[in-house]
């Protein structure tokens, strides 16, 4: 149901120990967004492509696809970023309407191309993350930089229903459009209200099943899971450090 | 070609851009990267007292009743799953409502806005939508202004004995409106405009995203009134279980 989800279980870095990558992605985040560089942009977006892709072999169609997505609201917003309603014209380009111009500024259209660039390269490090390490993993992380422990009993369950409400609201659609349920428009909100309807019934009967599992298991506050170790490797943070050091040195220096 | 349709074309070029935009209207999720860093945590710590009372009603709710955590983390889910439902348009095009103001409705806004801050970081990791350095923003944006708004317009309207199913109606619309004109003022001050400043910056952002949001708005109006007469035709004792409707005989 969800690709991304899906996608990150076949990953052959999915046993890679989940703090690194976790590490790396967050680090590599930051940097990428505290620099603001059009060149650090550049490296991260090739090195966490190269990662996630060659490495991870995700089929390279799907990770440009899924890239793809945040596009419309990059689009939309840079547009807003660059356009300027103002009096008098700017150097790039001006088109009147009436007595004021649509303009922008050449320096405006370089802080757009940063921008966008940016965007990209932060996407592209939380694809790193989502596409190589299953959420378990990463509450698992959570617990241990020491997240509060309801929030993540929180998460691990709404992940888990996550899947069971989509697995029925999927069946329920289907069988919907297979009656002509989405003919008109209609049809269409009438439908929608009813899966609404009866997905809040079924959840609520999967939670009242599962609260009484649970409680049959002697659940008593806590929910202890077993967790596979995948023992970090020497050689792996090395490669982490060194690239994160040379990241930040790059960025001090393009600063100055 | 003559300037008349040299400028037809450009209009049905500007025309089909704009339609082939709005197949992907999904709510205003701040993307990952886009916002400097000082924003990022500043919005970060502007939600904090709101998670943090979240945090603490969640907390004294789950010690007087252990079984209440399966029930928040359903409702989590199914404003995950709702807002990830295909909602029925008219252009045809493929849109998401937040669902968050139907969560304030049923929930209360203070569950929601931890919620919701989970909510909001799985779609930022399993559907990229919002991201984990924006999560501040937008969690100040869907999970705390929105759903409070929505929560306010509906007990107001309960108040002045306005029609249940036109409050709900209004609170649901306002509440996505109000989301959207966050975002739009997050983005601003961000983005300040060379020519006008924030209060320019804020109209353009407004305007960049009115054609895909203000639909959306009404949609998640409409449908939320759906999903609730829908509740209310199917699911009486389970919104009665979780505090929705009040024991007891209830009058339409």
């Amino acid at each position: 149901m969800i690709v991304i989800d899906k996608l990150c279980y076949q990953s052959n870095l999915r046993y890679v120990n989940a703090g690194e990558k976790f590490a790396f992605s967050v680090l590599t985040l930051l940097v990428c967004v505290i620099s603001r560089s059009i060149v650090i942009a550049a490296i991260v977006l090739a090195v966490t492509g190269f990662l996630t892709v060659y490495k991870g072999q995700i089929p390279l169609f799907r990770y440009l696809r899924l890239l793809r997505l945040p596009l419309v609201f990059l689009f939309l917003s840079t547009l807003a970023i660059i356009l300027n309603f103002s009096p008098d014209p700017m150097d790039a380009f001006a088109v009147s309407i009436g007595s004021i111009y649509i303009t922008t500024s050449y320096a405006n259209l370089r802080f757009a191309l940063q921008l966008i660039l940016t965007a990209l390269a932060s996407v592209s490090c939380l694809y790193f993350l989502s596409l190589s390490t299953p959420m378990t993993d990463i509450l698992e992380v959570l617990k241990k930089i020491h997240c509060p422990a309801i929030l993540i009993e929180l998460m691990l369950l709404i992940y888990r229903f996550i899947f069971i409400l989509l697995d029925i609201a999927s069946a329920m659609s289907l069988s919907q459009k297979s009656r002509l349920g989405n003919r008109n428009f209609r049809t269409s909100c009438h439908s929608f209200g009813a899966i609404g309807g009866m997905l809040l019934i079924r959840a609520l009967g999967k939670s009242n099943a599962l609260y009484d599992a649970m409680e049959a298991r002697c659940y008593d506050g806590t929910i202890r899971v077993l967790t596979e170790s995948h023992p970090t490797r020497k050689q792996e943070i090395a490669w982490i450090v060194f690239f994160e050091i040379g990241l930040i040195f790059l960025a001090i220096f393009l600063r100055i | 070609m003559t300037l008349k349709q040299k400028k037809l074309v450009a209009l049905t070029v500007v025309f089909s851009l704009c339609m082939g935009i709005t197949p992907v209207a999904n709510a205003m999720h701040i993307m990952e990267g886009y916002l400097p860093i000082s924003f990022c945590i500043s919005w970060g710590i502007l939600c904090l007292p709101f998670l943090a009372a979240g945090f603490f009603s969640i907390r004294k709710t789950l010690r007087e009743n252990r079984k209440a955590i399966t029930i928040l983390a359903m409702a989590g889910a199914y404003v995950f799953v709702i807002s990830s439902l295909k909602i029925p348009s008219v252009t045809g095009s493929c849109s998401h409502m937040t669902g968050t103001g139907l969560g304030a409705i049923l929930f209360g806004p203070g569950a929601v806005s931890i919620l919701g801050v989970i909510v909001l970081l799985f779609q930022a990791i399993l559907l990229a939508h919002g991201g984990l350095t924006t999560l501040g923003a937008n969690t100040f944006s869907m999970a705390v202004a929105g759903p409070f708004l929505a929560y306010g317009v509906y007990k107001l309207c309960g108040k002045c004995n306005v029609n249940r199913r036109v409050s709900i109606f209004l609170a649901a619309m306002l509440g996505d409106l109000f989301t959207y004109c966050v975002t739009s003022f997050q983005l601003a001050l961000a983005y300040p405009s060379t020519s006008g400043g924030v209060a320019a910056s804020a109209v353009k952002f407004l305007g960049v995203f009115a054609p895909t949001q203000l639909p959306l708005a009404v949609i998640e109006g409409i449908l939320t009134v759906i999903l609730v007469i829908g509740l209310e035709t199917y699911a009486k004792p389970e919104l009665k279980s979780i505090g929705f409707i009040k024991e007891g005989p209830t009058h339409e």
